[in-house]
């Protein structure tokens, strides 16, 4: 089975970590994993994309999704999930953004207005199959101090609704193997995402 | 840590941590690197676990100094290597030349990551598989992190086997690709040699020269009828297609992946060493064939050597590859679509161009996401200062230069007026300043002056009379490729102090009139420029505050926190200069209401200070507690 993610956030977010913790997961999962990170700068703010692709050991797969097939996509920020519709389809692809939004300075200084939550939803409706919007960062810095947390509480919510193939002991795995600091709480996100999914 | 497990074990590795680890199985003895990105995580990782494998890891100034410290290692019998981005091949290759000729001692190998797309590089998208042929140097291209492990550590069993350095190429599509890798054996280190001296073979002066030429040429040779057939791999063998396919670095995954997606059963032949290439290998896979797809990103380089061999052998086979694919950016899975649909008439059955349109319409008109320098970044600061000392007209140029203050480039500042290479803008800046009365002023980081810049600004002083105004922009380390330490940082690549060279005296020495500033202090900033501005000859403006992203991590590291800034809606203005002229990110402009509201995100705020002394009105202050 073929099994595509597309990540996307802004830099700095923690999008990246995020991918190696699922890639890893998937890993434990008993899949052959592949992905990409299209970074290249230290400074935060530009938009990063991040791929991570489960497949079977005999199949040979690229590093990046193909246009309009991903089966998932993970948004750290909603403005960045219309920009991820290029890899997903209405027949197959599922939306779980964080309600997260980041106004990139050019809005201000170029004058173009930030869209609202419905105007992101409307936009991306033609490449959905379905859309969940999840507090993540919001209740993430409500219930542990940061909003950081909210990037391991999508994973949890993401699996609750049945879009990670992956067990849940493999994805705690990786999080333990993966995140530098503050384990705990990136485990405790991780069981708050699943409650809210659930 | 995954990148020392044992062997046998199968971990997730990053392409880049692949050949860090591919090296550590040839017990590299010496790694030396100056940083660039695709290529920054093989010595990030090295660095990382090299006083634990006892080896030698140094960040060099330059990459012609980082491969001079390999070279030297090597000939003196050390397994050494070094990695650079595609530029950097640029700067090292005066040297990579003539040691292609002598051959080391013990194993050399040289990374070079190339960036099609240009992820995380302006500049150019050159093609350094050219250099292979130039240096006479064998080349060996992984399309994936296995591959990259397993070509790391047989290169320098190649070097060895035939006395010549070895070049191994990738693409940012292979070096920041995350993937299942088998681990090999870990071997142990040599650090120890010495170098012999051998006037019969160092002898590269005419007619020892020829004779050097033509052994590297005969090693060659001899490494062609050697590995051509074997490090060159032919999948679907047995397929009776006629049209194959022939596909090298991340290119040959696109080609499988394709195939199996439009149930093909063609041969593909993935081209590993793209020099020497094998003409045997590329004859017996094209004979009787009608026709094949060559797929590779960039330069026609094995499409014209396919093009020459099926002259001798099949001159009916037609050759496709550039004739339907472009020259510059990357392949993807979907620009090679419609060409396998095309050639091997097949349909996938979604309209991918539709699926585009519809998704163009789909973002229209939504605000950019460009990057940005980051909250209290020291540079913003400065580029403030010289704009409001120098203005933005026709009447000042402001060459730019290579690091994290190339996003001067966007709005507001639009500082950057040319982007060329390391340490260019000084050299630029001199040569407009003899044929033009505009004022100049330059850009340079720190770990850009320790690369190219010293020798320009020598050049300054050499050629007395009007001169630009160079602006050091010293944050401490070489911030955009991930914060690695250069010669004026004060600690080395292992993180023991060191002695850390100050940029001002070097200044100072090399001829020119040195102010030096606090970067986070607008006044101090100002009246240096104004000074150095009335200076008629060489100046350099040394503006001193330590990435802040740096600053941070280490404020985290060690528990401590910081004030943060707030707007006083009772005192502001509305004017929006700290959103408009100095835009930093945490400032955020509220335009929902009749009037604007500006507001400062505490948890973005990196207490900088900058905003609250560019504020004309004194609106910004420290946040009270609670
Ligand atoms: C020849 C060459 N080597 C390496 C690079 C990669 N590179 C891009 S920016 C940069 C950092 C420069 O550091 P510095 O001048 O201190 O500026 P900072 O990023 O710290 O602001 C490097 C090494 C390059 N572009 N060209
Ligand atoms: S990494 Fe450092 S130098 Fe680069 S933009 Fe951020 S604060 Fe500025």
């Amino acid at each position: 089975m073929n099994y595509d993610i597309m990540l996307t956030g802004v830099g700095g977010e923690g999008v990246l970590t995020t991918q190696v913790v699922l890639a890893r997961a998937a890993h434990y999962q008993g899949y052959m994993v592949e992905g990409v990170q299209l970074h290249g700068l230290a400074q935060r703010g530009g938009h990063i994309p991040a791929f991570v692709r489960l497949h079977s050991f005999n199949q040979t797969v690229s590093p990046a999704v193909m246009q309009a097939n991903a089966d998932l996509v993970l948004a750290f920020e909603p403005l960045e999930s219309v920009r991820a519709a290029y890899y997903a389809r209405k027949d197959k692809t599922v939306f779980v953004i964080n309600d997260d939004p980041l106004k990139p300075v050019y809005g201000n200084i170029l004058d173009i207005p930030y869209p609202s939550m419905d105007e992101i939803k409307k936009r991306i409706s033609g490449f959905a199959k379905d859309i969940h919007i999840v507090r993540a960062s919001e209740i993430a810095k409500q219930k542990l101090g940061k909003k950081i947390y909210g990037n391991i509480l999508m994973l949890g919510y993401a699996k609750a609704k049945g879009l990670l193939p992956i067990s849940e002991k493999n994805i705690i795995k990786a999080v333990k193997e993966t995140v530098r600091y503050d384990v705990d709480k990136n485990l405790k996100a991780f069981r708050i995402g699943l409650e809210m999914g659930r | 840590m995954d990148i020392l497990k044992k062997s046998g074990e199968k971990v997730v590795l990053l392409g880049n941590e692949a050949i860090a680890r591919g090296a550590l199985e040839a017990g590299v003895g010496v790694f030396a690197a100056y940083p660039g990105t695709p290529s920054s995580e093989v010595p990030m990782t090295i660095a990382r676990v090299a006083k634990k494998r006892r080896m030698v890891f140094e960040y060099a100034s330059n990459e012609k100094v980082a491969f001079e410290t390999a070279a030297g290692a090597a000939l003196s019998g050390v397994r050494a290597m070094t990695a650079m981005k595609h530029f950097g091949l640029n700067v090292a290759a005066d040297s990579i030349s003539p040691i292609a000729y002598y051959g080391p001692k013990a194993g050399l190998v040289v990374l070079v990551a190339d960036d099609p797309n240009g992820w995380s590089s302006a500049q150019s998208e050159q093609d350094t598989r050219y250099y292979a042929r130039m240096f006479r140097m064998p080349m060996l291209e992984p399309s994936d992190p296995q591959e990259a492990l397993d070509f790391t550590r047989f290169a320098f069993d190649l070097s060895e086997e035939f006395n010549i350095p070895v070049l191994i190429r990738t693409t940012t599509k292979v070096s920041h690709v995350i993937e299942t890798v088998k681990l090999g054996k870990l071997k142990k280190p040599r650090t120890k040699g010495s170098f012999v001296r051998d006037y019969e073979h160092y002898y590269n002066i005419r007619p020892g020269l020829q004779k050097l030429h033509r052994e590297v040429d005969r090693k060659l040779e001899r490494i062609e009828k050697k590995y051509g057939q074997k490090l060159n791999k032919v999948y679907n063998r047995n397929s009776n297609s006629k049209i194959g396919i022939i596909a090298s670095g991340v290119s040959y995954q696109y080609a499988a992946e394709l195939s199996s997606l439009l149930g093909l059963k063609v041969p593909i032949a993935e081209i590993n060493m793209t020099f020497p290439l094998s003409r045997k290998f590329i004859a017996n896979f094209i004979k009787g064939k009608k026709a094949v797809l060559v797929l590779e990103e960039l330069e026609p380089i094995v499409e014209e050597f396919v093009k020459q061999v099926a002259k001798e052998v099949n001159p009916r086979l037609e050759v496709h590859g550039k004739d339907m694919l472009p020259r510059y950016g990357e392949y993807t899975l979907e620009l090679l679509l419609p060409v396998f649909e095309k050639i091997f008439r097949k349909s996938y059955g979604l309209d991918l161009k539709a699926h585009k349109r519809k998704y163009e319409k789909a973002v229209e008109g939504l605000p950019p996401r460009k990057p940005v320098m980051c909250y209290g970044c020291p540079h913003r600061s400065t580029f403030y200062a010289v704009k409001k000392v120098f203005g933005n007209t026709k009447n000042v140029v402001y060459p730019g230069d290579i690091g994290c203050y190339v996003l001067g480039i966007f709005e507001p500042f639009k500082m950057q007026d040319l982007v060329v290479s390391m340490g260019a803008s000084v050299g630029i800046a001199h040569g407009i300043t003899r044929v033009s009365g505009q004022e100049v002023v330059v850009f340079v980081g720190d770990s850009t002056f320790f690369h190219a810049a010293m020798p320009a600004i020598a050049n300054l002083r050499f050629h007395d009379g009007k001169s630009p105004l160079v602006v050091v922009l010293d944050n401490h380390v070489t911030a955009m490729t991930g914060h690695q330490p250069h010669p004026g940082s004060g600690f080395t690549a292992t993180s023991d102090p060191t002695k850390a060279i100050d940029i001002a005296e070097v200044a100072k020495a090399l001829g020119a009139e040195v102010r030096v500033a606090n970067s986070f202090n607008q006044k101090q900033l100002e009246q240096a420029l104004r000074e150095l501005r009335e200076v008629k000859g060489p100046r350099v403006l040394v503006s001193r505050g330590e990435c802040r992203l740096f600053w941070r991590r280490n404020m985290i590291r060690k528990g401590l926190s910081w004030p943060v800034f707030e707007v006083d809606q009772n005192k502001c203005q509305k004017c929006g200069v700290c959103t408009d002229e100095f835009s930093c990110p945490a400032i955020t402009k509220d335009t929902s209401g009749a009037l604007p509201v500006f507001r400062i995100d505490p948890n973005l705020c990196w207490g900088c200070s900058v905003c609250a002394q560019v504020c004309p009105y004194g609106a910004i202050r420290v946040k009270k507690e609670g």
